[in-house]
């Protein structure tokens, strides 16, 4: 079975590389790597002219368009994709990001279940659908997708950081802080200078009664920058922990450093 | 708002009591009551920000008869923000005492004008009969209950009319002068000709908040005589930019003055700390109530002030959207702020699923624990994107002695499980059982009245307060009562509850096994205590204040 599946994936490749556009597309990619997207369109654009079938083609003008924010676009490349090859597994992945983004969950849920049957060793995959289902309301459930998507990165040694956040959130949601802690122990061997690893081991500590070694962890994630927490959660947390710890002088000076972020500049320069 | 759905991830005697507690059981009874109500938002499909909104409603005895009618609130066409038609009148129903309802609109004058959100109920004139203030967009009014059935527009000589977007509103007595004041709690600023759009042309939607510039709330100060100073300056409370929800009060540090809460969409909560100097200093950072665990500012809705875990000190709940979880804050002691217990309780994921408008901490089953009802309804533009309708069931979950929350919905009756776009929702016993029952506004639907039929033996005490020295609705008051099994209740006085809603004024407790309450306390605004002792329950108690020194 697996012969079959990777001579066959053998011969789409084959096929796509003696594509007309192939070179076009490749060249795409590399711009798309190097983030220098409006070359990459440039060239994509000439790839699907010179062969509008390209499925890779048409999945980076997909990824293009919702880096640019055009969902409209990259979901009418990726339904011809996958009007091509309804087996595309990363144009399916795509087509149910696409929606996922667009915060169309009844359509993304569809869509990711459909590329998880394609390909159920995709870590991606289980990792969004879990993200969907999560925010459908069932836990449970994504908590499963969430170990799946651990386990098959760590089976392929690709295991990061990002795959173990999610999680290690939930489970810290849901109560269960031994088990958290131990993924996002994990995740901080893998990424020492993610804000985010050390933002929840802070939480998690607040949440286990050490306030005092909350704080340390606050404090050091916010002189990280890797990261989507925001200065204003991590200051949030400190106020808490160094209340909780008894230092009133410090939860204070947070509470005046957030006060200061929210004031609107128009009203900063009346202050004095 | 929608944009938020991504936000996971990435981005007398003790009588013998059952030891299972009756299930808390509730009927539907609006139609049969001639309770029939629709709130209209005026929605067109364009997707106007301000059709958010709306839904308030209120409970008051307006012709002190002794039995609880409701007024309801309304909105109006779009855009010209008329009531172009009685589909937009807002409309009092009068209690005929035997659980059924005469609509009293015409002869009360209290049709109403403009596209109105929230009603705040309270006597502010100290005459003996409830008053309303109705907020609205770009308009608010005051009415002045005239004792005959009929109110009088005031707003005018109050000078307190509106001009921006008001969400809710409350009376309290913020500096203890025996006259209540009152706090509005405005939204956003929004103007229809300036409107953002959302979405695309094919798939609008409502935009998300931060599409609009916030407002800070206003506090009116009562000064005797049938007119308010707008204080909200010299308070401090106009310093403070928010996008303002549901208001609830409370003394939340024991000082004996009343706090404001105000629950913000999508920034973080203000927790006003009265001071008593007339102005307020915002604390809620410091108090760990602004934000969520996480440090996310939640889509805050509305917003109650109770003690649920019967340790004196006035708790706090707070409801979201879909992913938001409502938040539960546990209130410490001594000055140390509250901490969050909505994980501990078990409401944070039993509450993720839901979006909750209105709310009320009661206890329904008179057990002596202050359960947890929420009105429910996701936003109406969500069901295409989460292949669920957005009509939802209300909800309630029974407190289990302080510690947990269990949601108890599934078993409270057949007609408590129909989905509907609820948003505000009122507390009051509307048939003197001593049960309490909850009116709930829908949009563009019927109004829903569910009648409290718990059943068991439960005893049950309401108290009346007049104040003499305080305000005579003794709105602020804490009560503390002593039961014969030695437990210790508390409870608020106060009308603002849940979101854009006012409620019943009487301040209730369930006794469950004891027939009578062995000592009450009562601490009125300011601080002044009086002591009641072995007082029967099953009734309502009225307490008038003590004569002063």
């Amino acid at each position: 079975m697996r012969i079959c599946i990777f001579l066959l994936a053998l011969a789409l490749y084959g096929a796509a590389s003696s594509s007309p556009g192939y070179a076009a597309y490749e060249k795409a990619n590399q711009l798309f790597v190097a983030k220098k997207l409006p070359e990459s369109v440039a060239a994509v654009d000439e790839a699907l002219r010179l062969d509008p079938k390209l499925i890779p083609a048409l999945t980076l003008k997909a990824k293009l368009g919702m880096a640019a924010g055009q969902f409209d676009v990259a979901r009418q490349c990726l339904e011809r994709a996958l009007a091509l090859d309804p087996r595309a597994q990363y144009a399916q992945f795509l087509y149910g990001l696409e929606a996922y983004l667009g915060n169309d969950l009844s359509a993304a849920l569809p869509r990711f279940r459909k590329a998880r049957e394609l390909n159920p060793r995709d870590s991606r995959t289980a990792l969004y659908l879990g993200l969907t289902v999560e925010s459908l309301g069932k836990p449970e459930e994504a908590l499963k997708l969430y170990q799946d998507a651990v386990r098959l990165e760590r089976a392929a040694g690709t295991l990061d950081a990002a795959t173990l956040l999610p999680g290690a959130k939930l489970l810290l949601l849901m109560g269960r802080l031994e088990e958290s802690g131990n993924w996002l122990h994990e995740a901080e061997g893998f990424s020492p200078n993610s804000r985010d690893v050390h933002f929840e081991l802070a939480r998690l500590l607040l949440k286990q009664g050490d306030a005092s070694q909350a704080a340390t962890e606050g404090e050091k994630a916010l002189t990280l920058s890797d990261g989507v927490v925001t200065d204003a959660s991590i200051h949030y947390l400190l106020i808490r922990a160094y209340e909780q710890s008894g230092d009133k002088d410090r939860a204070e000076m947070h509470a005046e450093i957030m006060r200061a972020q929210e004031t609107p500049p128009s009203k900063k320069q009346n202050q004095r | 708002m929608l944009f938020r759905l991504i936000a996971i991830g990435y981005l007398g005697g003790v009588a013998a009591f059952a030891a299972t507690p009756p299930p808390i059981r509730f009927t539907e009874i609006a139609a049969r009551s001639g309770l029939r109500f629709e709130a209209r938002n005026g929605a067109t499909g364009q997707f106007h920000q301000i059709e958010l909104t709306g839904g308030g409603v209120g409970v008051l005895d307006y012709n002190n008869d002794g039995c609880e009618d409701i007024f309801f609130i309304n909105g109006a066409a779009i855009p010209s923000l008329k009531k172009t038609g009685p589909e937009f009148h807002n409309r009092l129903f009068r209690n005929n005492c035997d659980l059924t309802f005469t609509d009293v609109t015409a002869e009360s004058g209290l049709a109403g004008e403009g596209y109105s959100t929230a009603v705040a109920i309270a006597d502010f004139d100290n005459d003996g009969y409830p008053d309303i203030f109705v907020a609205g967009v770009k308009r608010n009014i005051l009415y002045r209950n005239l004792g005959n059935g009929r109110f009088a527009d005031v707003t005018a000589q109050a000078h307190i009319a509106g001009n921006v977007w008001a969400v809710s509103a409350g009376w309290f007595d913020y500096d203890n002068d025996g006259w209540l004041d009152l706090f509005v709690s405005n939204y956003v600023v929004w103007d229809l000709a300036s409107e953002p759009r959302c979405g695309t042309p094919e798939r609008q939607f409502y935009c998300h908040p931060k599409a609009y510039q916030g407002l800070p709330g206003q506090l009116f100060h009562n000064n005797h005589d049938g007119t308010f100073t707008d204080v909200s300056q010299s308070s401090g409370i106009a310093r403070h930019i928010g996008k303002g929800m549901g208001v609830a009060f409370a003394d939340i540090d024991g000082d004996g003055l009343t706090d404001i809460f105000v629950a913000n969409d999508s920034v973080r909560n203000f927790l006003f700390h009265n001071k008593g100097n007339g102005t307020f200093g915002e604390i809620g950072l410091e108090a760990g109530v602004a934000l969520r665990d996480d440090g996310f500012a939640i889509a805050g809705m509305g917003a109650d002030l109770r003690d649920f875990d019967n340790d004196g000190k006035p708790d706090l709940i707070v409801s979201g959207i879909l992913n938001d979880s409502f938040l539960l804050f546990r209130n410490l002691a001594s000055g140390g702020g509250f901490e969050d217990y909505g994980q501990r309780t078990g409401l944070l994921m039993g509450t993720r699923r839901f979006t909750g408008w209105g709310l009320g901490m009661y206890d329904f089953d008179n057990d002596g624990w202050k359960d947890l009802f929420f009105a429910l309804s996701h936003l109406a533009q969500l069901d295409r994107y989460l292949g669920s309708d957005s009509a939802l069931p209300n909800r309630v979950f029974r407190n289990l002695e302080g510690k947990r929350f269990e949601d108890v919905s599934a078993a409270a009756g057949p007609e408590f499980q129909k989905p509907a776009m609820n948003r505000g929702v009122a507390f009051g016993d509307f048939d003197d059982d001593g049960r309490i029952d909850a009116v709930v506004s829908v949009i563009n639907g019927p109004a829903k009245l569910f009648r409290n039929i718990t059943e068991g033996h439960s005893h049950w005490l309401a108290i009346r307060l007049r104040g003499r020295r305080s305000n005579r609705d003794g709105l602020g008051a804490t009560v503390h009562v002593h039961l014969p099994d030695g437990r210790d209740l508390y409870n608020e006085a106060t009308t603002a509850v849940g979101f854009a809603s006012s409620s019943e004024r009487l301040v209730r407790f369930g006794l469950g096994a004891n027939r009578s309450a062995e000592k009450i306390e009562i601490c009125w605004p300011g601080g002044a205590r009086q002591h009641i002792a072995n007082v029967a329950g099953d009734r309502i108690v009225d307490i008038v204040e003590e004569a002063g020194p």
